[in-house]
């Protein structure tokens, strides 16, 4: 909680003998993170070089490469593939031996097959196209070619025109273009082209085609036939090799995909010529169990050591350490970045707070069982999405079942009461009959608002007094910084202490207890405050003067911007309340008092606008309920202390879902 | 005078649209602000984004950065109207 999973940074070292064994054990356990070896030729590195991969690697990836090429004509993908059966690797890997050259060649004679006859399509397609327009003159297409002394021209023109030369000519309007041929005298071609060519003639290939048109594109078409129905055929088979091999290739492509990290992985490590080093990081409640499983895999001829100095933070990789209902959240973070290594991870306030505050924004029972049935239509997608798509859709949940308690807090549905009065503050609106009298709470939504504000940006100085406590170098810099966020809080603070002296917020809201006021004693407070407000201003000061220009942002702005959580809430009932007023007061309440055929159409576009307004208004819920609490965490919270970019936890090693060492 | 001739209930009448339209102004202007700030954020986050997708949770953040203009008219106008 609070802090990432504790690391501990591994070198292991061996001969080249052992490389293969320690792989394959630091494979298995799925817990190492490799740190990439980078050749810089530093000192004391003399000899040392980034490692090969294994032999068999480069056939291994051909193996791959063969495989994925396959499932791309299958158009499968193992993430999506959904009946998992796990086989033992051995089997899989002897039926990539046996197998996969027969599925290759297989599959391979039907592509080449299948792509000649699209092939042969589209040339039929196209004849077909160009013959066309020659369907329309009245010649043999043999006329069209084989003369000593005449030229043919054949195209499309803009308009017809007169030759003035000895000429045969056909010319047919048509929609797609006008269609002329023109037989000419050789020795007048240049001419006749140049008439052409002023009449916008745009030519086409003359056909080399004998007979008449129609039985030239009979023929083709019925070659385009024959050449449709063995694509088809090619695809049905294709279809049918996919049924029987997919579950097979999804399986090889795993333990393939394996095999070549495996292999490869010695270009991840620094070699000598007879020896290798490993360098990265374990989690520190495994290392005892790694490191006995890796003497125990090489018979004890591998040399592991602790490295306890200090590394820089950036170099750390880091592993939430959250409580399981904390790790959706833990998506939140990712979006913006994964905390460094020795900064406050906030998930689990992320956590608490965001469905508290979609709940808070929009607060509607029928909303919250529309997310809820919404969540679970969603479930099977999402669950396929993997570990993202887990933590969405616990999010999601989380978020309407606040979204619903908090429906029966405020007695809200769909906009309408519920048969009590609200429990906590009344959001409802004078819009429609029978609410005129409706007075929201408007100030104590906002006032509960910012004090929530208050709280965060309060909280977020603190986290950052401790980020830097932990994360700076000790010195003066250091006890700036603390300072200087202190400071910060010290001004926040002393201006609520102004405003106190001078404003009794009871006599604007009513609370179930008394706000604290300070109206009784002004002078004083009106000291203390600005004294903390100057102290502070130093405290910032000391640091870097220039920071105090942020003052109006970072202290009001960022409170006040707590504001929306009332105001977007407010806006979402508004919304609400208004589709109901337009759908029943206008046009159902008042057709059922004389139901005849007009009536029931104006039922049915109250329904309409019933439907469309509330799917709008659940639409604008979802981007205002999660955007601005997100929003709010992002801006004005993590500003105060989160800089995140700490490097993600990737151990070596797959997760398989398709086969077992 | 017009305004002299006014009767209590005209005037509260007057006051209270006067008001409506002051609300509606306090939303209408800063939506339009809010509108033209995000304009050239959302076009440069959108590019961002296409360039590498871990931006995009700061890219959001920097585009509903001008949200906060609106929000406070909205409150401007909640206030106006109901308190």
């Amino acid at each position: 909680m609070f802090q990432p999973r504790p690391m501990t940074h591994l070198l292991i070292a061996a001969s080249k003998a052992q490389m293969a064994s320690v792989v394959t054990e630091l494979y298995r356990h799925q817990i190492f993170h490799i740190t990439d070896f980078v050749d810089q030729g530093k000192e004391g590195y003399e000899g040392v070089k980034i490692g090969v991969p294994q032999e068999h690697a480069g056939d291994l990836s051909n193996d791959l490469l063969k495989i994925r090429s396959l499932e791309s004509v299958f158009q499968t993908n193992p993430s999506t593939q959904s009946n998992v059966q796990i086989r033992p690797a051995e089997t899989i890997r002897a039926a990539i031996d046996s197998e996969l050259p027969k599925i290759d060649e297989e599959v391979s004679s039907l592509t080449v097959k299948r792509s000649n006859a699209e092939t042969r399509i589209r040339e039929c397609q196209q004849r077909i196209n160009e013959l066309k327009p020659f369907a329309l003159v009245p010649l043999e297409l043999d006329l069209y070619r084989g003369y000593g002394n005449l030229t043919v021209y054949a195209g499309y023109i803009e308009h017809d025109i007169e030759i003035s030369f000895p000429h045969e000519k056909h010319y047919q309007a048509g929609k797609d273009g006008n269609f002329i041929v023109v037989f000419v005298e050789s020795k007048n071609s240049a001419e006749v082209e140049k008439q052409l060519a002023d009449a916008g003639f745009q030519t086409v290939t003359l056909p080399g085609e004998s007979g008449t048109v129609q039985a030239a594109v009979d023929k083709y078409t019925v070659e385009k036939n024959e050449a449709t129905k063995v694509y088809e055929d090619c695809n049905v088979k294709i279809v049918e090799l996919k049924a029987k091999y997919a579950d097979l290739l999804a399986a090889c492509d795993e333990v393939l995909s394996c095999d070549v990290e495996r292999a490869e992985a010695p270009l991840r490590f620094a070699t000598t010529d007879e020896a290798f080093v490993i360098d990265g990081w374990i989690p520190a409640d495994e290392v005892e169990k790694v490191v006995a499983a890796l003497s125990q895999a090489t018979g004890e001829r591998v040399y592991v050591v602790v490295d306890s100095s200090e590394v820089e933070d950036t170099a750390i990789p880091v592993e939430y350490n959250n409580p399981s209902y904390a790790k959706p959240a833990e998506l939140f973070m990712d979006l913006y970045s994964r905390p460094k290594y020795k900064e406050l991870d906030p998930t689990i306030i992320l956590a608490i707070m965001f469905p508290l505050l979609f709940g808070f924004i929009v607060g509607d029972l029928g909303y919250g069982l529309l997310y809820l049935l919404l969540a679970l239509v969603l479930r099977k997608t999402l669950l396929k999405m993997g570990e993202m798509g887990v933590k969405a859709f616990f999010v999601i949940i989380g978020a309407a079942i606040s979204t619903s308690i908090f429906g029966l807090l405020y007695s809200e549905f769909f906009g309408v009461s519920l048969p009590w009065h609200s429990i906590i503050f009344s959001r409802h609106l004078p819009i429609g009959a029978g609410m005129e009298h409706a007075m929201p709470q408007v100030i104590e939504l906002l006032i509960i608002s910012i004090m929530l504000g208050v709280i965060y940006i309060s909280v977020g100085r603190f986290f950052g007094m401790i980020n830097h406590y932990r994360m700076d170098h000790p010195g003066s810099h250091r006890t700036k910084a603390i300072l200087s966020q202190f400071g910060w809080n010290l001004i926040l603070w002393g201006i609520l202490v102004l405003v106190l002296s001078v404003v009794d917020l009871n006599e604007y809201c009513q609370f179930p207890f008394a706000l604290p006021t300070f109206v009784g004693i002004p002078t004083i407070a009106g000291i203390i405050g600005a004294v903390m407000i100057i102290v502070g201003c130093v405290f910032v000061a000391i640091e870097n003067p220039l920071d105090l220009m942020e003052l109006p942002t970072n202290t009001l702005s960022h409170m006040l911007s707590f504001c929306r959580l009332a105001a977007v809430g407010l806006s979402s009932v508004a919304i609400a309340m208004v589709v109901n007023f337009l759908a029943f007061d206008l046009f159902i309440t008042p057709a059922m008092i004389n139901l005849d055929v007009v009536g029931v159409l104006l039922i049915i576009v109250g329904v309409i606008i019933l439907i469309l307004g509330h799917a709008l208004n659940v639409a604008l819920g979802i981007l205002g309920g999660a955007i601005h609490p997100i929003r709010l965490h992002y801006v004005e919270f993590f500003t105060k202390f989160y800089q995140g970019g700490g490097i993600i936890y990737k151990p070596f090693g797959l997760k398989r879902k398709f086969s077992e060492e | 005078m017009a305004i002299e001739s006014l009767t209590v209930e005209a005037a509260q009448a007057l006051a209270s649209g006067y008001t409506a339209i002051g609300a509606g102004l306090a939303v209408g202007l800063t939506g339009i602000g809010t509108g033209l700030g995000e304009m050239s954020i959302g076009a440069a986050a959108v590019g961002a984004t296409a360039e590498d997708r871990g931006m995009f949770g700061l890219a959001l953040v920097f585009t509903v950065l001008p949200e906060t203009i609106v929000i406070f008219g909205l409150v401007v106008a909640l206030l106006l109207l109901f308190v």
